[in-house]
């Protein structure tokens, strides 16, 4: 595990906003890295700069000083075009609700970063995929005519279609009850251990965190600690322990 | 509330702004209508008052024709009565006028002035009573060489005192030595139009007939009032003479009135067009209120929940619909003003000049502008007002910002009953009903059309997408499905189209099968080499001597004249077509039904065969037929014809007018060449004798029915122009409805462009979206178009001769011009899209 290659790196990655007394350092010299094949979870509480660093190695955000890459690309170089590229073809994203389009299909939804493209992708990959998320006799249906739950898994799914390098998920069960969410956390925690997939989650939800395989702690803008193989009474313990 | 409203409407500026557009542009019409007709109302008022501020009485003869569109024909009235009224206690002077045709040549044998335009007069000046006319420089003409011209001529021709100058007329082409120029009152030329002055014996015997003028001018002494000096001429005068007296007053206004009536089509004309430009914007500004009142669904649940009232929520829309309503009248206005130059322009482009003058501007146009505008705008908040107050308060706590869409069968089935009863109104005008169902009938299709459009904007943009799909893939489909997701606002969009397109369509449809139709007619008519064709306004032509001096030559082999005149049919004022039945045979050819052309006589006339049922004539029949002069005759039909779309439906032997007391102009003269001589050599020696003179125009066959067809043109570009207007609010309600389309889908945006779409992407997806729209009412605008050109051709071509001929080219030139229209209303809205922000749609997510 310790020579696996890294899916998402940031190195003394820094984020201001606004200017002289009204600065905020939304992320103060975080330096990090989420190697392939695993499943990581970003914790911290609200203002901790979580968001802000997920947004900023998806290529969404830009940093102020430091450097993030994806897959070894470095992407302050990249132009706006580029990073649409790369957010299309190296990167999925799974948000915390409204992740679908309402005119398109289930289906079309799944491949809609591949058409973008212009591509039709691996067929039989996006078939696995499907089948994985078990909504096969969905797919004409249009996103109003879907459950939250389903809703969020033709979300991960269109994540997976194009074989990403990473996945970005920024609290994906915030939107689900619970029964719900742990159907979307299970199969997540397949979609890496089964189908060797790379999931990035930010949360604040001590029980999705437990999905993953290892979570990394943020606070006022910085890598606060990290924590593997955790259990929900861990990291409720840890977070405790963060805030005072 | 009322401060919130004005709160909530100042912080939409951008939204403010494009909402003011449709009225501003709607409301500028309407006063530069108003500011344009009255502008010209007081230039012609003026004039006449100018023109007769010093007759105290006029003289005139009592015999006339009304002409068809206003105005009426005069019979000349003899000169030797002019010591009569001299000779009248209380006149101090009374002199001849004439106000006929009489075309200046400039040096290099062009007209002089516009052939569209104002008209070219000819006159008399004499010493004793020169009018208004002062001599600017030499002095007034005498005997029958000289002339006088006005300066505005003068100086367009660059003439000088001395100069020999050719004037065509009644009697022929002739040079004058030009021995002054005048000016008249103040101005140099009354209303543009060209004046060629001659003392009292020339003037009559070169523009009319020698002993003979139009009326007299009449100077009262001032021992009575106007009104007694004219009852004592009127008594003075003999009976059999058939003249009338009128006061210098009465001839005021009665030039004023007859101008006024010709002013007041133009301007119901206009105000016809910008009533539809005004219409085209009340459908933009329901669409921008709907849709916001559906955008602020939350706020005004919220304010719901917090304690305001149904009628609170409705007022303060109605508030906001008030100040934009206000605000944007009062630019309109404001752009009416520059708007009235450009129509001056637009009738200019198209060949009616119009005098320039001072601009009038009053307070009822204000007032008028701005209570339409207000009313306008208001009346079409009303509907999302009220739709606003029926918000529940719960909808705060809901997820939805999406308009309600559900299908509505009995909208449908009332949208189809209305459409059913327009269409069966419109088939009975076709019929042969009252007109007035063409416009019922009109309003009612269109009524329908609208009604059930949000029905069939779901399908019908599916189906226009779906090309779009396949070639643009997941953008093209984005966009189609865009532009189906909301069939409410999507139809409500695409109404300013489709009835812009509609009128477009309606009007070339029908353009293109009179010019049809003219092109058949004269060909069928027509079989010679050469034309020689004057413009004929009603006023002047070619002098009917011309046709014999062209026969004489030795290149031409025939040559038949052929012109208009108006005489009175059983008592009822008729335009007529004037031939020569010895000369035409062969060269001019009338489809005959019964008998042949040539043997009509000066005591005949020949009628259309639909004519003659109509009336119940056979062959034979007597009608009775009066002349401009008085004369009166019983004609006898000696035939029938085939009647020729919008011409006349009679034909009368040229010998009736030539050599009478009546003015007669030939318009065309038909020529056949001398076989064995080229067309060159031909061309060269006719065009001595007739354009190097100034005398019309020389055209060959095909030249000759393309500008004749041609005509139709002019008119086609007036209304493309008047429309244009409202094409523009089209364009500026498919840019409001994207824009908000777009601030309403940024979250959407925002996903997609996380989720890898690129800029250019987006915007194609706008794009597409947009042309979807504006193609939707385009379609559905061009059905309605041709539907309509038919009826309007059914209706207004006497007896239903003239076929609907459909131009597919210019139906296609449409469509792509509508397509064009989507995309260029994209381009702003599209811009806007790229810029959403993906942190900021993602953060409200």
């Amino acid at each position: 595990m310790s020579l696996a290659s890294a899916a998402a790196e940031a190195a003394n990655a820094t984020k201001i906003y606004g200017e002289g007394d009204n600065e905020i350092h939304a992320l103060d010299g975080v330096s990090i890295r989420f190697d392939v094949g695993r499943f990581s979870a970003i914790m911290g509480p609200s203002g901790s700069g979580k968001s802000t660093l997920m947004h900023c190695l998806a290529g969404l955000d830009s940093l102020s000083s430091g450097s993030v890459s994806i897959a070894g690309t470095d992407l302050a170089p990249l132009n706006d075009k580029a990073l649409t590229s790369l957010r299309r073809e190296q990167i999925g994203f799974v948000f915390q609700a409204f992740n679908l389009i309402p005119t398109l299909n289930a289906f079309e939804n799944i491949v809609l970063p591949l058409s973008l493209g212009g591509q039709s992708g691996d067929e039989a990959w996006i078939n696995q995929v499907i089948d994985t998320i078990g909504l096969r006799d969905r797919l004409k249906h249009r996103p109003s005519e879907l459950s939250g739950g389903q809703q969020q898994r033709v979300a991960i799914a269109r994540a997976l279609a194009s074989k990403p390098k990473i996945i970005f998920a920024d609290e994906p069960t915030g939107n689900l009850d619970s029964k719900t969410g742990r159907e979307v956390l299970d199969f997540m925690r397949r979609a890496v251990t089964d189908l060797g997939q790379t999931i990035v989650m930010v949360t604040h939800d001590a029980v999705a965190a437990s999905y993953a395989d290892i979570i990394v702690f943020l606070k006022d803008g910085k890598v606060a600690g990290e924590m593997t193989e955790p259990t929900p009474e861990r990291v409720l313990d840890y977070l405790k322990h963060l805030g005072e | 509330m009322v401060k919130l409203s004005l709160k909530m409407t100042l912080a939409r500026k951008g939204r403010l702004f494009l909402t003011s557009l449709a009225i501003i542009l709607g409301t500028a019409f309407l006063s530069g209508t108003f500011i344009f007709s009255d502008t010209l109302n007081r230039t012609f008022d003026q004039l006449f008052s100018d023109v007769y501020r010093d007759v105290d009485a006029y003289v005139r003869s009592s015999n006339f024709v009304e002409v068809q569109f206003g105005g009426e024909q005069r019979a000349r009235i003899p000169i030797g009565e002019l010591d009569t009224v001299r000779s009248v206690p209380g006149v101090v002077n009374s002199v001849g006028a004439i106000s006929a045709f009489a075309r200046i040549i400039n040096k290099d044998g062009t007209p002089l002035g516009s052939t569209n335009g104002p008209p070219n007069f000819g006159g008399i000046v004499s010493e004793s009573f020169s009018g208004l006319w002062s001599a600017d420089s030499g002095r007034l003409p005498v005997g029958p060489t000289e002339m006088m011209m006005d300066s505005w001529s003068a100086k367009k021709g660059r003439f000088q005192v001395g100069d020999t100058v050719r004037v065509n007329a009644q009697s022929g082409s002739r040079q004058f030595t030009l021995v002054g120029i005048a000016t008249f009152g103040n101005v140099s030329s009354p209303g543009g139009a060209t004046f060629a002055l001659f003392d009292q014996p020339t003037a009559s015997e070169f523009l009319l007939a020698p002993g003979f003028v139009d009326a007299f001018l009449v100077q009262s002494d001032g021992s009575l009032t106007d009104v007694e000096l004219a009852a004592k001429i009127d008594a003075a005068l003999p009976a059999s003479a058939k003249l009338e007296t009128l006061t210098g007053a009465e001839i005021t206004k009665e030039e004023q009135d007859l101008i006024g009536e010709a002013l007041g089509f133009l301007s119901t004309f206009l105000t016809a067009f910008s009533l539809i430009a005004l219409g085209i914007g009340c459908f933009v500004i329901y669409n921008v209120f709907s849709i916001t009142a559906a955008q602020r669904l939350r706020e005004n649940a919220l304010l719901r929940a917090i304690g305001a009232s149904r009628r609170q929520i409705t007022r303060a829309l109605l508030i906001e619909s008030l100040i934009i309503g206000l605000l944007g009248s009062i630019l309109g206005f404001f752009a009416g003003i520059g708007l009235s130059r450009g129509l001056s322009a637009l009738l200019g482009a198209v060949g009616f000049d119009i005098p320039a003058s001072g601009l009038s501007i009053e307070l009822r146009t204000v007032i008028i502008t701005i209570i339409t505008g207000v009313l306008v705008t208001v009346l079409s908040a009303i509907l999302p007002a009220r739709r606003a107050g029926r918000v529940p308060p719960l909808a705060a706590l809901r997820d939805t910002a999406f308009e309600t869409t559900g299908r509505n069968r009995s909208r449908f089935t009332i949208g189809l009953v209305i459409f059913a009863l327009g269409a069966t109104a419109l088939m009975a005008a076709g019929a042969g009903a009252n007109t007035a169902f063409l416009g019922l009938g009109v309003l009612l299709v269109f009524a329908g059309v609208l009604i059930v459009g949000p029905g069939v904007a779901r399908p019908i943009a599916l189906w226009l997408g779906h090309p779009i799909e396949k070639i643009r893939g997941v953008t093209g489909a984005m966009a189609r499905q865009n532009a189906a997701r909301n069939p409410k606002r999507t139809a409500r969009t695409a109404a300013p189209v489709l009835i812009g397109v509609a009128l477009v369509t309606a009007f070339t449809a029908f353009a293109s099968s009179v010019k049809a139709e003219i092109r058949d007619s004269i060909g069928s008519q027509f079989r010679g080499d050469y034309v020689v064709s004057a413009p004929n306004n009603g006023f002047g032509g070619l002098n009917p001597t011309l046709v014999d001096e062209l026969d004489s030559m030795p290149q031409v082999a025939q040559a038949t004249a052929l012109g208009y005149a108006t005489i009175k049919i059983n008592g009822k004022g008729e335009f007529v077509q004037v031939f020569d039945p010895q000369t035409s045979p062969g060269l001019f050819e009338i489809e005959m039904v019964q008998n042949k052309q040539e043997s009509l006589t000066p005591n005949g006339i020949l009628v259309s065969e639909s004519r003659a049922k109509s009336r119940g004539w056979v062959i034979g029949s007597k009608i009775d037929l009066e002349m401009v002069d008085g004369t009166m005759r019983e004609l006898a039909i000696q035939g029938t014809f085939r009647p020729t779309g919008f011409f006349s439906p009679y034909f009368v032997d040229r010998q009736m007018f030539i050599g009478t007391n009546n003015s007669y102009f030939d318009s065309v003269i038909y020529l056949k060449l001398t076989e064995g001589v080229s067309a060159a050599e031909a061309h060269d020696a006719l065009v001595a004798v007739t354009t190097d003179k100034g005398l019309g125009e020389l055209q060959s066959r095909d030249e000759f029915i393309d500008s004749q067809s041609g005509q139709v043109n002019q008119i086609l570009a007036l209304i493309y122009g008047l429309l244009a207007l409202s094409v523009i609010i089209a364009i500026v309600g498919i840019v409001i409805t994207l824009l908000l389309s777009v601030f309403e889908r940024q979250r959407e945006i925002g996903l997609l462009r996380a989720i890898g779409m690129t800029r250019s992407q987006v915007r194609t997806t706008v794009r597409w979206e947009s042309v979807i729209t504006s193609m939707f009412g385009a379609v559905i605008g061009v059905v309605l178009g041709i539907l309509m050109g038919v009826v309007l051709m059914a209706v207004l071509a006497d007896n239903g001769v003239a076929a609907f001929r459909l131009s597919i080219g210019s139906t296609l030139v449409i469509l792509v011009l509508s397509f064009v229209i989507g995309v260029l209303a994209a381009i702003y809205p599209a811009r806007r899209a790229t810029k959403v922000e993906i942190m900021q749609a993602i953060a409200t997510m």
